[in-house]
């Protein structure tokens, strides 16, 4: 009788702890659809009664080219991730299998990238890249975005790969199958979890970078992390039209997020081999 | 179908050589046992015949022809791995009808649904066609990883320890079953084991392997009778063979054999005296198996060895007594029904005739009354 009034008092602080967390991790992003309908002179009002207004969404959608912005997000973001994909899968598996000289110390560069902030190579990446007439460009912006796709892809794949017993792929090879079967057939079903949550998380990174694309874009190319800059005006700060812009960015990336727990089940090579 | 010949190979991973100059040839139908003690170099030398690990030197031949740079996919070998290597992600039944739906070795659906039927049910594993290996109890996997294996018709089945993981009585069921339909798929057959039952009662041939190097091929009967060192000696047989140091006493035409701290003298055998006559050699070990020693509380006759009950060990149908004499532990099987206190007084005697001569320096084989008789049958193997 206590016990199961303990595992019901358990059970209601749980609850309580949990929902005074989602509280207050939820609460900016309510308070961001919030602003989004209200008039630039009704901003600054904290109690919860205001006249909505669609006004911003029609001033950021329509007024300029956020959708511009938005198609280049997409092009750069998933081209970034793809680049990673098709380069980093065969280095994720060379660093899981092989032996080679200095294979840790290389594993580790590639790690070490996500080390530096962006601020602090910007600037000589800023030079390079005017120098190599790539500045301002979706090939630029693709290639500098690998320092940010790149490590975290190879990192999650490798595991994967690790995971993998050898005689797997060895067994395949006896019954008849090419090394691309085998790769398609047994490998890529194996990693395939981790292969969908890392770049999925990936391009959320990519989608987000801002210090790139603030300095190595312009006219040509521009993301919608710089886009949401402009709704500053000289004399007054647009907070309603940048809460829309940012909405409408978090947007995908919220499907996304749905998405990824979905593919987050680790655990599918288990049983593989005698445990 | 083929021969499988292996010719001085050799393979070493970094500084620790796993294969020195191994030849080996296995005949077309024959199963071979490949036995011997762990890091033996059994495994190693499965993957070279399957092509998954490159010798050092030496060719591999299958039906006479060099394979060393023939792909795996391309040398037609079946293979059971040790730890299974199934498909995590494919049902047992895709599994196993893995091998038949490559591009090399395609088969039709319906032909692939038979085999895998028959083969299932022989296995005993027709109920679990649906489910995944994570699913299964490592038994089950390791028969669904015999099946993959079996519903091929390759030219060499390679059979890692195939049977390892299965509990004792489900390990005889297919150890009988490997053996008949051994008899009725007529391929070569390597097979790995240490398990020496498995090696006695599977294989047509046995080749010990210790250290990276063949020690002896025969005949599980030239193995068990005529070992050709005390290694082999004492990996057939269950107990452990016992090692007796001994002395050859010469005195004239006399050939006798004094065993260590022991003053009796032992009439050997005409032919293994007549083989002492020969020489000079005078320091010699005596194998002596359990089941050549007898023992009782009570001295039988002049000759009996006094010692004392160490421990009794009941192994269902029999016991396993060990006896200690003066520090030597001799292992003795007696009838299960036999009861003795530990530490009381017991004497030993040893049936002279079944005793196996090894040289105390080199530990190899040197004579065994009756030889020509024991091992006229492997001979010629």
């Amino acid at each position: 009788m206590t016990n199961e009034r303990l595992h019901h008092t358990g059970k209601v602080v749980r609850n309580f702890l949990l929902a005074l967390w989602a509280l207050f991790a939820l609460f900016p992003i309510f308070w961001m659809v919030l602003i989004t309908f209200k008039s630039d002179a009704e901003m600054f009002t904290t109690t919860f009664a205001f006249h909505p207004t669609l006004e911003n969404y029609q001033a950021v959608l329509f007024g300029t080219n956020y959708f511009k912005a938005f198609l280049d997000n997409i092009i750069v973001s998933s081209g970034a991730v793809l680049v990673s994909v098709l380069a980093g899968v065969p280095a994720a598996y060379a660093l899981a299998r092989f032996e080679f000289k200095k294979k840790e110390d290389l594993a580790f560069t590639i790690l070490s990238f996500k080390f530096a902030p962006e601020i602090l190579v910007i600037l000589p990446l800023f030079m390079i890249y005017q120098k190599l007439g790539i500045y301002d460009t979706y090939f630029g912006l693709i290639w500098v975005y690998q320092l940010i796709t790149m490590p975290l892809l190879v990192w999650v794949v490798r595991g994967y790969f690790e995971d993998i017993s050898v005689e797997i792929e060895q067994a395949a090879r006896l019954d008849g199958y090419r090394w691309w079967e085998i790769f398609y057939k047994m490998l890529l079903p194996l990693i395939k979890p981790g292969l969908v949550s890392s770049a999925l998380l990936a391009f959320i990174f990519a989608w987000n970078s801002f210090t790139f694309p603030l300095l190595l874009t312009s006219f040509n190319v521009e993301t919608v992390t710089v886009a949401s800059l402009k709704y500053i005006a000289s004399d007054t700060v647009h907070y309603g039209q940048m809460a829309v812009a940012a909405t409408v960015a978090a947007l995908p990336e919220v499907i996304l997020a749905l998405l990824i727990q979905k593919h987050l089940v680790r655990g599918l090579s288990f049983g593989a081999v005698k445990g | 179908m083929a021969q499988i010949e292996l010719n001085n190979l050799t393979k070493t991973y970094k500084s620790h050589s796993a294969l020195k100059s191994v030849d080996l040839t296995v005949k077309d139908k024959e199963f071979l046992v490949l036995f011997g003690p762990a890091g033996a170099g059994k495994t190693t030398t499965l993957k070279m015949i399957a092509g998954l690990e490159f010798p050092d030197e030496g060719l591999v031949k299958i039906n006479g022809e060099i394979v060393n740079i023939v792909p795996p996919a391309n040398r037609n070998v079946s293979m059971v791995f040790e730890n299974y290597a199934l498909y995590p992600h494919l049902s047992v039944y895709d599994n196993i009808a893995s091998p038949m739906r490559s591009s090399l070795y395609r088969e039709s659906e319906e032909y692939i649904k038979e085999a895998i039927l028959k083969v299932t049910a022989k296995m005993k594993i027709d109920h679990l066609l649906e489910r995944l290996p994570s699913q299964l109890s490592n038994g089950q996997r390791q028969r669904v990883a015999l099946g993959r294996c079996l519903v091929r018709k390759p030219n060499v089945f390679l059979m890692d320890e195939p049977l390892a993981h299965l509990d004792a009585k489900l390990r005889h069921f297919m150890r009988a079953e490997l053996k008949e339909m051994q008899a009725s798929f007529d391929t070569t057959t390597i097979y790995v084991t240490h398990d020496y039952m498995e090696a006695l009662s599977l294989g047509d041939r046995i080749a010990i392997i210790n250290q990276g190097e063949i020690v002896q091929i025969g005949t599980g009967e030239e193995l068990f009778y005529t070992p050709c060192n005390q290694f082999v000696a004492g990996l057939m047989g269950e107990p452990e063979i016992n090692i007796i140091p001994g002395e050859i006493i010469r005195d004239g035409a006399n050939v006798r054999v004094k065993l260590a701290r022991q003053n009796q003298l032992y009439e050997l055998p005409e032919d293994v005296a007549d083989f002492f006559r020969g020489n000079s050699i005078e320091q010699v070990n005596l194998g002596v198996r359990g089941n050549d020693v007898s023992c009782s509380s009570e001295r039988t006759s002049t000759k009996s060895i006094k010692g004392t009950v160490y421990v009794l060990e009941p192994i269902g149908n029999r016991s396993i007594l060990t006896a200690d004499v003066e520090g030597q532990k001799i292992r003795i099987i007696v009838s299960n029904s036999y009861d003795v206190d530990m530490d009381s007084t017991i004497y030993v005697d040893m049936d002279f005739s079944d005793i196996i001569f090894f040289d105390r320096e080199s530990e190899e084989f040197l004579i065994r009354h009756n030889q020509e008789s024991l091992v006229k049958e492997g001979a010629n193997g």
